[in-house]
């Protein structure tokens, strides 16, 4: 029973998918259509890491998608994914059913609110079992629908489109192979953690070797203000050029531009002058405190020596 | 559906389809892999590639556990001299007996092998709150690691701190190992200062720090491209220009979802799913006007999580120099004891001398010489006790003041950037 054999049932008269508890199925989720998604970075590139390293042979990798959803089940967030191993003929499509048993299992282990939400596949198209599949993962998900999530590996306009479907009946009766794959709306969440790595992750694609070292606190900020500076640069420029009449006047840049002027907090003079001075003896406090400890250390291990 | 392991084979098996396995040719190696076939050859680690695919997992493990420490395995690869972190994976923290985290350990990297993940481990990871992670466990779990056959050269524990991480805006991961003295040291397991005098082990040096780099791959390059710069946003960006009304969806639309695992932490550990959920109104993206990643570089960080970290790291500052007092005055306590004990030695042995030259001044026969066993017998010295936590509680306090020292800098450049911004209000 480990192995799920999914057969077009047009190609293979003696389909072995259940049809009976699809319909069931079909039915559970007709009120309960996921409406909004959101998706955590590290699922893309677990993705992106598992179509590196398919098998010679293969051309599209598919896996689950793990997440968490909204009581109501509107909306979903994918949080991570593993990779599920599977064999596509031209009539037929395999997939390692003891092998997503087995790692959804040891899933829950070390994560135990995570869910199964979904399943994602590489190529620039759908595949012609991708109805098959999600009326599987369907079943897996229930009492919701699937998220289907389709990464385009092909990059065939030099770009890398994610799409994110949702499955939906067509046609009378329920048949697994009768299914129309719908958009969803998704985004991209960035938790705060996750971005300073990101940042990182981008230095280095920038990076000519597409190494990027690991850099101090110190230089991270000379970065950011670097790039502070440059954003402000453009910004005078572009304003120095509307009030000489050389660029056409926005209205919604103009307004956007009042609403940072008024983030700049408007604070008194004195008081504030106060408020920095004594910020920074408590800083430099701090730092000669933590400072004065650590010498103090170095001189006791070094007499721990002599002795 | 009956037939399932005969179907799984060959599967597998799809690889070598066409070949026949045929003997085994070192010369269709890449070269870049021949060194890992020198088994006998062997460079010290000087180096960590971190994909950023592990480094991900490690951050959304950490963060999702947060405050707790969490730990998992990394799986990579170490080719001369280069130790490559492709992927890792977490490890539970809820209490199992040993044998059920081995058997997860081992089922885990079958099942990932199986879909051609790098299997073989390489080390382990723990995030860390405070900064203070040199404690017993980590060492003894890091010299199991090391002291493994299998991989006894390449093996490193990555320490990551997501508090700094999100407050300073900036990746905060450190890869080290233990050092070749505490490993020669823990054999014997003697921590005397003798011992450490002559071997030379400091509270600097019980590990060693080994740099990382982060290493992406081309198409992980093409998907950072994607994230920054998502197909159709100029497009998107132009027509949100035309329409006036768009600027007011978008104010509303700020920040909804609580992305810090920090702000949870001072909730009274609320629970973070439904935190998380309750955000997740479906609006339109945040800004199209900004970068997508920005992080909180230039945060003050005078706010409450800020400073509310800078005052637990000053308590356990405190707390670990108390520590150290106790430490060394209970240090000082048997040194007194023993110098005591070598006194008293000492006299005996002048009172012998003495008793036995008057003796031999009054034709007696001299009592025989206590020999240096008796002598040990009759005033027993304790033995020192084990310097190792009054180390490890050195070290950590040198780590922790090394890391306030080392945010005092950025927090005064950004203080002084506030006054850049308030000043020119002043002159108006």
């Amino acid at each position: 029973m480990s192995m799920l054999h999914l057969n077009l049932p047009s190609l293979a008269s003696g389909s072995s998918v259940k049809t009976g508890g699809a319909s069931s199925a079909a039915a559970g989720t007709a009120n309960s259509t996921t409406q909004q998604c959101y998706i955590h970075p590290v699922v893309l590139f677990s993705i992106l890491d598992h179509f590196l390293r398919r098998n010679d042979s293969q051309d599209r990798v598919i896996g689950t998608l793990l997440g968490v959803r909204s009581d109501d089940g509107r909306v979903v967030e994918i949080r991570s994914c593993f990779a599920v191993p599977h064999f596509e003929t031209e009539d037929e499509i395999q997939v390692d059913m003891e092998h997503h048993g087995a790692m959804f299992a040891l899933h829950k282990r070390a994560n135990t609110r995570e869910q199964i939400v979904g399943w994602y596949a590489t190529g620039n198209k759908l595949s012609k079992y991708a109805a098959l599949i999600q009326d599987f993962y369907s079943r897996e998900a229930a009492p919701f629908s699937a998220v289907h999530l389709v990464v385009d590996t092909d990059m065939s306009d030099g770009q890398l489109p994610i799409q994110c479907l949702h499955g939906s009946p067509i046609g009378i009766g329920a048949h697994p192979e009768n299914c129309l794959f719908l958009p969803l709306p998704y985004e991209l969440q960035y938790p705060d953690a996750e971005l300073s790595a990101l940042q990182t992750a981008t230095d280095s694609a920038d990076a000519q070797d597409g190494v990027a070292v690991l850099v101090s606190d110190m230089e991270q900020l000379e970065k950011t203000i670097d790039e502070l500076r440059a954003m402000l640069e453009r910004v005078t420029t572009y304003v120095h050029s509307v009030c000489d009449g050389t660029t056409q006047p926005n209205n919604v840049v103009g307004k956007y531009l009042m609403d940072m002027l008024a983030v700049v907090p408007k604070i008194d003079p004195k008081q504030f002058s106060t408020l920095f001075q004594t910020h920074l003896q408590d800083i430099l406090m701090v730092a000669y405190l933590t400072n004065l400890t650590r010498a103090q250390l170095n001189i006791a291990d070094r007499l721990q020596r002599i002795v | 559906m009956a037939e399932t392991k005969q179907q799984a084979k060959p599967m597998t098996a799809l690889l070598h389809d066409d070949n026949d396995l045929p003997a085994f040719d070192a010369s269709n190696v890449p070269e870049r892999l021949l060194s890992v076939l020198d088994v006998e050859k062997s460079t010290p680690l000087a180096l960590v590639k971190v994909d950023p695919l592990a480094i991900l997992k490690i951050i959304k493990h950490a963060r999702e556990s947060y405050p707790t420490s969490v730990n998992g395995q990394l799986l990579g690869l170490e080719i001369d001299g280069v130790l490559e972190v492709t992927n890792a994976f977490a490890v539970s923290t809820q209490p199992g007996s040993e044998e059920d985290m081995t058997s997860y350990q081992v089922e885990m990297m079958q099942c990932l092998r199986e879909v051609n993940v790098d299997s073989s481990s390489v080390g382990w990871y723990q995030s860390t709150r405070l900064g203070d992670f040199m404690q017993q466990p980590l060492l003894d779990v890091q010299a199991s690691y090391q002291a493994s056959s299998a991989s006894s050269s390449s093996s490193v524990v990555l320490i990551h701190d997501t508090a700094k991480s999100e407050q300073a805006g900036n990746l905060s991961l450190r890869a080290f190992r233990l050092s070749p003295t505490y490993l020669e040291l823990a054999k014997g397991g003697k921590f005397t200062t003798k011992e450490l005098a002559s071997k030379g082990l400091t509270y600097g040096n019980i590990l060693e720090e080994l740099p990382i780099h982060m290493e992406t791959s081309s198409l992980s390059k093409v998907l950072l491209h994607e994230l920054q710069w998502p197909s159709g946003i100029e497009q998107e960006l132009a027509e949100s220009l035309q329409r006036p009304s768009s600027f007011n969806a978008k104010l509303r639309a700020k920040r909804l979802i609580d992305r810090s695992a920090v702000a949870d932490d001072t909730e009274a550990a609320s629970d973070s799913l439904d935190s998380s959920l309750s955000g997740l109104v479906p609006s339109r993206p945040t800004a199209y006007l900004s970068r997508p990643m920005c992080t909180n570089a230039l945060d003050l960080s005078q706010g409450q999580s800020g400073s509310a970290s800078l005052l637990r790291q000053l308590e356990t500052v405190g707390e670990l120099i108390d520590e150290h007092i106790h430490d060394a005055h209970q240090w000082m306590y048997w040194k007194r004891g023993e110098a005591k004990e070598k006194n008293r030695r000492q006299q005996h042995v002048q009172r012998r001398t003495q008793s036995n030259a008057a003796r031999i001044a009054r034709g007696e026969k001299p009592e025989p010489e206590l020999t240096e066993k008796e002598l040990d017998k009759m005033f027993k010295v304790l033995p020192e006790p084990s310097r190792l936590d009054a180390l490890l509680n050195t070290a950590n306090l040198n780590l922790l003041t090394k890391g306030i020292t080392q945010s005092r800098g950025p927090a005064l450049a950004k203080m002084y950037l506030a006054q850049g911004l308030q000043e020119p209000a002043k002159s108006q």
